[in-house]
C-alpha cells in the first residue's frame, strides 16, 4: 500500500536505546573480527527511503560511510532488503564496490529516530519525495515539522546537512519555511547545491525522481546546514 | 441515599490545609476552618460539548469500570458525556490554580482568594487549544504555563494576559513528540539551567532546554511500555521518578541521563489484581486470562526520601524508600478501604481519592501522613473523617455530583495507554 499512518501502533522493532542497537547484522563487513565491535557508525540516513534508489547510488560515492534507509511500509522494506542482498551477491569479491555499506530498516523515524542514533551521530539526512499530506488537518503527519526538526537537529552533527526534494511545490514551501524558521538550521544556497554531488544523485537516483522525470514534472530541492547549538544560559 | 460521584482527582496544598477535588466536571475546594474542613470554593465547567455533525467521527472505544466495552456517543441528542477536568495544579504560593478541561480543550486559570466570601475560586482565564490538553506545568517565574496535549505537542501560554485567538490549528508548538504526551515538568537543573521534561505513550522521556526548547538535551531510555507520569523530588532535583506500563518503577539522574534505581513491583501487586485487570476482549488471549496492569501515578515526597505509587484498580499504596545512592526499596504498603483512583503529595502528606461508590458516600479521600518518630506513613483518621464529612455534606444536594451507579465516569483509564502493536501490521 502507498501510505502508512505514522501515528498508529505498528508492530515495530526498535532498540531500547542507541547503545542497544545491533548494527552488526545490517553491516557484517564492518564488524571487527577480533572484538566483534563495529568499526563504523551509520552517518547517513535516508528517511522514508522508499525503493532504495538513492542509497544504491550513494553507496559507491561514500564508501567510507554507513548508509541506512528507514521505511515504514513493510513490503517496500522487504523489497529493498532483497535488492541489497542481490546487489551484494552480484558484486561478491568485487574490488570496486560491493554495497556492504548500505542497508534498510523498517522503522517509524518520526517516533523512534533517537532510539537508533546518538546525539550528533549523523552527517547527512535525506528526505526525498515525502508524503505530502495535503490536508491541513494532517500537517502534523508531515515528516518536516518544527517539533520534529529539533529531534533531527539532535541526531545530526553540527555542520551536517539536511537534504529535501519534492515534486509538490506547496510541500517544498512548507519544508523551506519550517527549516528556515528553525534556529538550528540555515539554508544552503544554489551555488552550494550546484557543486554538491548528493544533490545531483538525489535529483536523478530515486524512483520517485525518475517518475517525476518521465512526467516532466518539477523537482524542488532545498538543503540546510545544521548550525551549532547556542550557548544556553 | 443519593450516590455522590467518586472523586476523580485530588490535590492538596500546605500540608492538607486546602484540598481540591474533581468530581465529574466540577472542582470543589475545601479548607480547614476552626479545625474542620469546609467547602470554600466551587467551579462547574458549564461548557457543553457541541459536536458538529460534520466532524462526527466513529465513537471511540473505551471500557467502563467493570471492564466492559462501552460505546461513547457525543452526537447531538445523545447522552451528554461529562467533561473531565485534568491536571489540577496549584501555583504562585497557593494563590492560583490551573487545570485542563476536555470539553473545549482549554486550560483554565483561577485566582484563589482565601478571603472570598462565597466562593474562593474565581475563574480568570479560559484559553482554548487546538488539541486536548493532558498535563500542565508552570515556569519558575509563575507567569508562563506550559501545556502538553494528547496530540504530542507542547504549547506555551502567558498566565496573566488576555485570552488569545492566536492559539489555534495554525500556531506552532514549542516542542513535540509524535506520540500522546502524558506528563510535562518544568525543572531547574543543579547547573541553574532550565529544562522541560516530557513523557509520552511510547516509552520516551525527553529532556529539552527551556526556553530554547528546540535544543534537545537528551532522552531517558529504559521504559519498555508507556510512561504515565514523572515526578521530581524537591530534595534532589537532578533525580526523577517515572512509572507507567512497566513492571518496574524507575529512578533516574536525569541530568546525567542515567538510570540509578529500579523497583519491580510485580510480585507485590499480584495478590491485589482482580477481574478489573483482565485485558479488553479485543486484546484477550484464547484462555481469557491475559492480565494487564499499570502504575497510574507515582509521586516523590518533596522533603523526605520516599516515593509513593499505586497500580490502577488496586487498593494498595506502595511506599518506597530512596537511599543516598538512589536505590529503591519497599518501605511500607498501605491497604486502602477501596481502589485508589488518584494520588498526590503535599508536604509530608499523601492524599488519595478512592473508588468509594459502595461506601454510602464515605471514604472519598484519605489523608496519609508521615510520622517522624516511627518513620512510617499512616492514615490520619480524624482529618480524613473531617474531609469526607465535608465532601459528603457539601455535595449531597449537588446536582452535578449526584449520579447513578452505572453512569460513573470511567475511573480506570491508564491501561488504555498500553500499545497493542501486535494487532496492527
Amino acid at each position: 500500500r502507498a501510505h502508512s499512518n505514522p501515528f498508529s501502533d505498528h508492530q515495530l522493532e526498535y532498540p531500547e536505546s542507541p547503545d542497544a542497537m545491533d548494527w552488526a547484522e545490517l553491516y557484517p563487513a564492518y564488524v571487527d573480527g577480533a572484538t566483534g565491535k563495529m568499526t563504523q557508525e551509520v552517518t547517513i540516513a535516508d528517511i522514508g527511503c522508499g525503493f532504495g534508489g538513492l542509497m544504491v547510488d550513494l553507496s559507491p560515492e561514500f564508501p567510507k560511510d554507513l548508509i541506512l534507509g528507514m521505511e515504514i511500509r513493510v513490503q517496500v522494506t522487504n523489497y529493498v532488503e532483497d535488492r541489497i542482498i542481490a546487489l551484494r551477491n552480484n558484486n561478491l569479491g568485487s574490488t570496486e564496490h560491493n554495497y556492504q555499506n548500505i542497508n534498510v530498516l523498517r522503522a517509524n523515524a518520526m517516533k523512534f529516530l533517537p532510539n537508533f542514533f546518538k546525539r550528533g551521530q549523523l552527517s547527512k539526512m535525506f528526505f526525498c519525495f515525502p508524503d505530502p499530506h495535503f490536508k491541513q488537518r494532517k500537517h502534523k503527519a508531515r515528516i518536516i515539522t518544527n517539533t520534529l526538526l529539533s529531534e533531527y537537529a539532535y541526531v545530526l552533527r553540527e555542520g551536517g546537512t539536511v537534504y529535501t526534494i519534492t515534486d509538490v511545490e506547496d510541500l517544498h514551501h512548507w519544508m523551506v519555511k519550517h527549516l528556515t524558521e528553525h534556529p538550528l538550521f540555515e539554508r544552503l544556497d544554489g551555488e552550494w547545491e550546484a557543486q554538491d554531488k548528493c544533490v545531483s544523485i538525489m535529483r536523478n537516483a530515486t524512483e520517485e525522481g525518475k517518475k517525476v522525470e518521465r512526467k516532466r514534472g518539477d523537482k524542488f530541492v532545498a538543503c540546510f546546514k545544521r548550525l551549532p547549538s547556542p550557548q544556553l544560559s | 441515599m443519593a450516590l455522590i460521584h467518586p472523586v476523580q482527582s485530588v490535590v492538596g496544598f500546605n500540608g492538607g490545609e486546602i484540598v481540591y477535588v474533581v468530581v465529574k466536571n466540577m472542582i470543589v475546594m475545601y479548607r480547614v476552618l476552626y479545625g474542620d474542613y469546609q467547602m470554600v470554593g466551587q467551579w462547574v465547567d458549564e461548557h457543553i460539548d457541541t459536536v458538529s455533525p460534520l466532524s462526527k467521527k466513529p465513537a471511540k472505544k473505551s471500557k467502563n469500570n467493570a471492564g466492559n466495552a462501552v460505546e461513547k456517543t457525543s452526537a447531538k441528542g445523545g447522552p451528554v458525556i461529562p467533561s473531565n477536568i485534568r491536571a489540577v495544579t496549584v501555583f504562585d504560593s497557593g494563590k492560583k490554580l490551573a487545570a485542563c478541561t476536555d470539553s473545549d480543550k482549554a486550560v483554565v486559570i483561577f485566582e484563589v482568594d482565601l478571603n472570598g466570601v462565597e466562593n474562593c475560586l474565581k475563574l480568570v482565564k479560559r484559553q482554548p487549544f487546538p488539541k486536548r490538553p493532558n498535563a500542565i506545568t508552570i515556569d519558575e517565574d509563575g507567569k508562563t504555563l506550559l501545556m502538553a496535549d494528547k496530540f504530542g505537542d507542547v504549547y506555551s501560554m502567558s498566565i496573566d494576559s488576555e485570552v488569545t485567538d492566536a492559539i489555534n490549528e495554525e500556531s506552532s508548538p514549542i516542542l513535540g513528540h509524535v506520540s500522546m504526551l502524558t506528563d510535562i515538568k518544568f525543572v531547574k537543573g543543579t547547573n541553574d539551567k532550565k529544562y522541560l521534561i516530557t513523557a509520552d505513550r511510547d516509552e520516551h522521556i525527553k529532556i529539552s532546554h527551556y526556553p530554547e526548547s528546540y535544543v534537545v538535551s537528551k532522552w531517558l531510555f529504559g521504559h519498555k511500555e508507556f510512561v504515565c507520569n514523572v515526578s521530581i523530588p524537591a530534595w534532589k532535583p537532578k533525580w526523577l521518578a517515572s512509572a507507567g506500563g512497566d513492571d518496574s518503577v524507575l529512578l533516574w539522574n536525569w541530568m546525567k541521563g542515567v538510570k540509578i534505581g529500579e523497583f519491580n513491583y510485580k510480585e507485590l501487586i499480584t495478590p491485589y489484581l482482580s477481574d478489573l485487570h483482565l485485558a479488553a476482549a479485543r486484546f484477550q488471549n484464547a484462555n481469557n486470562d491475559s492480565i494487564e496492569y499499570a502504575v497510574a501515578k507515582i509521586v516523590a515526597l518533596p522533603h523526605i526520601p520516599y516515593l509513593a505509587f499505586f497500580v490502577e484498580a488496586t487498593n494498595l499504596l506502595v511506599i518506597l524508600k530512596v537511599s543516598q545512592d538512589g536505590e529503591l526499596s519497599q518501605a511500607q504498603t498501605i491497604e486502602l478501604p477501596f481502589n485508589v483512583i488518584a494520588l498526590c503529595e503535599d508536604e509530608n502528606k499523601l492524599l488519595v481519592a478512592l473508588d468509594n461508590r459502595s461506601s454510602n458516600n464515605r471514604d472519598f479521600v484519605e489523608l496519609i501522613s508521615f510520622d517522624e518518630n516511627t518513620q512510617k506513613f499512616a492514615i490520619e483518621s480524624t482529618e480524613s473523617r473531617s474531609i469526607n464529612s465535608a465532601i459528603s455534606f457539601s455535595l449531597v444536594d449537588n446536582h452535578v455530583a449526584i449520579t447513578e451507579v452505572d453512569s460513573i465516569y470511567p475511573l480506570y483509564n491508564t491501561i488504555s495507554l498500553k500499545k497493542h502493536g501486535e494487532h496492527f501490521s
